[in-house]
């Protein structure tokens, strides 16, 4: 990709007589430069912030958020024992470590509730910008110019993306303060907010495609909002749904308490081999499904809260994470029916040979948001390669100017 | 950045540079469909720098499809088009650096002010920042805008709009102005104003490529023609040339009864001065096969009144008045019927038929 957008005047002299159709626009079309996109975002975010009720909507933003910030603190409090000073951050910041926490709750709540607004709130942002300045009819004639296909998709990416950060900045506050009820580190609050930004920043992008791609407003909208909701509430709908094609009947080894072991003998019993036939969900072939939705992105990004609330808390994140982990690593052929549960027969019990599962080695964020980015950048090549002119074809119902 | 054109003598030096020394545009044999639409069909155009030339067609003729594969927005499926000397299709952004197109409909940023349209277009084309606030103050003060340059362009009304499309359109101070019906939504004065800025820039050696259907305006500002029928072109010429040819003149006199009788004596044909004739469509075919010989319908009561006469040009109109003043009849105006274009197009129209 190169920045260079100047007219080289060397280069484009005429050659003697080129093809009537030649593909020599190709650099041109991606070629990018900081001028013309920032041409482009400040020209759609100027007319944004003017032409809507812009500080009205981050004010409802803030208020909306604000509001469910405190349900959930209070909701998580009493929850989880608080009934009283609930407002007493210090009481809670003074919970034993490996006590029960409303922290991490709130934290995780508030995260997914920012989430859920920014995937609402980001298609409208780009999902009209193409197809509704064609309409409008302002969309030719920035064509003509000497900004590049790139540089205006790029640039109308960016102002979206700005708008959709200036609601994400909107709820830091709540998210700082959500660090304050404990157990969440700060630099949760940091990794949140990135991966949250990169996946409006996809939002957005998905947008721009089809807005590139249909001819009318409302088809986009609709069909930007049908694919965010594919991602954030069909893919694991589908998961639910693959499981009978993906369970099957394994032989499984099993490190098990033979089934002569008295037990009225009091003996640690000794542990053995033995094969059954149990019947195992291979998740690992569809843990990707999971792994494309946003929610479970921000939870497996997110740092481990700090101080173990298994059992007692309740740390939305923390569950997600633990369960898709759990559902990449698959089952193993090897279960350990002896350590654990029968513990209680004795600390002599000879050490399990069953190879520990350790989910955490199976991430599934990278892999979930470079799916997403990869998305986003084929919505961000469809609106360059519908902007590229001049045109071959017209879509259908779409007028050039 | 280096900027994208030199502004001393960006002509002269467009010539240096170019082994074909013929700026101004050309298209051949340029077709274009939509679907089963042949939009264009075979359109070969020249327009030369520093001149006017119209363009001339019926709604649906292809004007405006045309304009866009000049502008570089569309394709066309077979034939040669050349801007400025560079092919908008392989050389998109150097012929689009030349190009100014004003589409026959556009839409403005509404919240944007004036000011700041033309600036962002003057960021498009890649000018610096003081040259582009210069620019567009200039251009302002051009279409008159200058009161206005700081309101959102919303409450600009349509004429306004159309004047600061215009100012857009000119703003990287193209060498080709494609202008697709400029004139319309323009009170009379900014009618003038975009003449008078239109011969200017021909007069600078710019190319301007107007479409209109206002034909009486083109006939003052076009030095050449081309007329575009059902995706062809049927014709293309001098304006001057089509001033000079056999065409209709209006001759009026305070007597029609002694104007009558000079023209019979004289044996020249004539028709009634019937307005409704002479502005409906029919009147292209006032042609001298339907004409009358003097003193058939006879002078009913004496009064004043007029007749429409084929005059060959304005050598001739001259030769008539003073013939008719010499033979003593009171002739109070002898002007052309209709503009020369318009009288061209309808007389194309009419071929059609």
């Amino acid at each position: 990709m190169s920045t260079d957008v100047t007219i080289d005047w060397a280069t484009a002299a005429p050659e003697p007589d080129p093809a009537p159709s030649g593909s020599g626009g190709a650099r041109r079309t991606w070629a990018l430069s900081w001028h013309g996109v920032k041409t482009v975002a400040v020209l759609d975010l100027r007319q944004r912030v003017r032409s809507t009720r812009w500080i009205v909507a981050l004010v409802v933003w803030f208020v909306v958020v604000g509001a469910i910030t405190w349900l959930t603190w209070v909701a998580a409090n009493r929850a989880f024992g608080l009934s009283t000073g609930v407002s007493s951050t210090a009481e809670l910041q003074s919970d034993p470590a490996g006590g029960i926490s409303a922290g991490p709750t709130i934290f995780g709540l508030i995260v997914f509730f920012v989430l859920f607004l920014g995937l609402l709130v980001s298609p409208t942002l780009s999902a009209t910008s193409i197809n509704g300045d064609r309409a409008a009819g302002t969309l030719a004639t920035l064509q003509v110019t000497l900004l590049t296909p790139a540089e205006i998709a790029v640039g109308k990416l960016a102002a979206a993306w700005i708008a959709a950060l200036a609601f994400l900045g909107t709820s830091v506050p709540f998210l700082v303060l959500a660090l304050t009820a404990g157990g969440t580190p700060v630099l949760s609050v940091v990794v949140c907010l990135l991966v949250l930004a990169i996946l409006l920043a996809v939002v957005c992008a998905i947008g721009l495609g089809f807005s590139a791609l249909t001819a009318r407003p409302s088809g986009s909208a609709v069909l930007t909002y049908l694919s965010i909701a594919s991602l954030a509430v069909l893919s694991p709908i589908v998961f639910g749904l693959t499981f009978p094609a993906i369970s099957s009947n394994d032989q499984v080894r099993v490190w098990g308490v033979p089934s002569d072991y008295d037990w009225e003998s009091g003996a640690a019993p000794t542990c053995e081999w033995t094969t059954q036939t149990q019947q195992q969900w291979h998740t690992e072939r569809t843990w990707w499904l999971l792994a494309i939705n946003p929610f479970v992105i921000v939870a497996d990004a997110a740092p481990e809260a700090r101080g173990e609330t298994a059992g007692f808390g309740f740390d939305p994140l923390g569950g997600i994470r633990t369960l898709v982990r759990e559902a990449r690593t698959g089952p193993t052929g090897e279960v350990d029916y002896c350590t654990g549960n029968y513990s209680g027969l004795g600390e002599d019990a000879a050490p399990s040979p069953v190879a520990p599962r350790e989910p955490d080695r199976s991430v599934v964020w990278p892999w979930g948001l470079a799916a997403n980015l990869l998305i986003g950048g084929a919505g961000l090549a469809i609106a360059v390669r519908r902007l590229t002119i001049p045109q071959r074809t017209l879509p259908r119902g779409t007028r050039v100017a | 950045m280096s900027t994208y054109r030199d502004d001393a003598a960006p002509v002269s030096r467009t010539l240096d540079t170019l082994p074909d020394p013929a700026p101004g545009l050309s298209a051949q044999g340029v077709h274009r469909a939509f679907g089963p639409v042949r939009a264009l069909d075979g359109v070969d155009l020249e327009a030369r720098a520093g001149a006017v030339t119209a363009l001339v067609g019926p709604n649906g003729s292809g004007k405006t499809t045309l304009l866009l594969i000049l502008a570089g927005l569309l394709v066309p499926d077979a034939g040669q088009v050349r801007v400025g000397g560079f092919d908008p299709v392989t050389q998109g952004q150097s012929a689009r650096a030349r190009t100014g197109w004003m589409p026959d409909a556009f839409g403005t940023w509404d919240s944007l002010t004036a000011r700041e349209v033309l600036q962002t277009f003057a960021a498009a084309y890649l000018l610096p920042r003081e040259r582009a606030a210069a620019r567009a103050a200039e251009l302002l003060e051009t279409v008159h805008l200058t009161e206005f340059a700081d309101r959102p362009a919303s409450v600009l009304s349509r004429g306004q709009k159309q004047r600061l499309g215009l100012a857009r359109a000119l703003v990287h101070d193209p060498d080709v102005l494609l202008l697709d019906e400029p004139a319309s939504g323009l009170d009379p004065r900014s009618r003038v104003d975009l003449r008078i800025l239109l011969r200017l820039l021909a007069s600078q050696g710019k190319t301007v490529l107007v479409s209109s259907h206002v034909l009486t305006e083109l006939d003052e500002m076009a030095d050449d023609a081309i007329f575009l029928s059902r995706g062809r072109t049927v014709s293309a010429g001098k304006v001057a040339t089509a001033q000079a040819a056999l065409r209709t003149w209006r001759l009026r006199s305070l007597s029609l009864a002694t104007l009558l009788t000079w023209l019979g004596a004289v044996g020249a044909t004539w028709l009634p001065d019937d307005d409704a004739v002479v502005r409906g469509p029919g009147m292209a075919s006032a042609g001298p096969p339907g004409g009358r010989t003097a003193g058939v319908d006879g002078p009913g009561s004496d009064g004043p009144g007029g007749v429409l006469l084929q005059v060959d040009g304005e050598v001739g109109a001259a030769a008539l008045l003073r013939d008719a003043v010499a033979a003593g009849v009171p002739v109070t105006s002898l002007a052309p019927a209709g503009g020369a274009l318009e009288q061209a197009y309808l007389a194309l129209e009419e071929e059609r038929r």
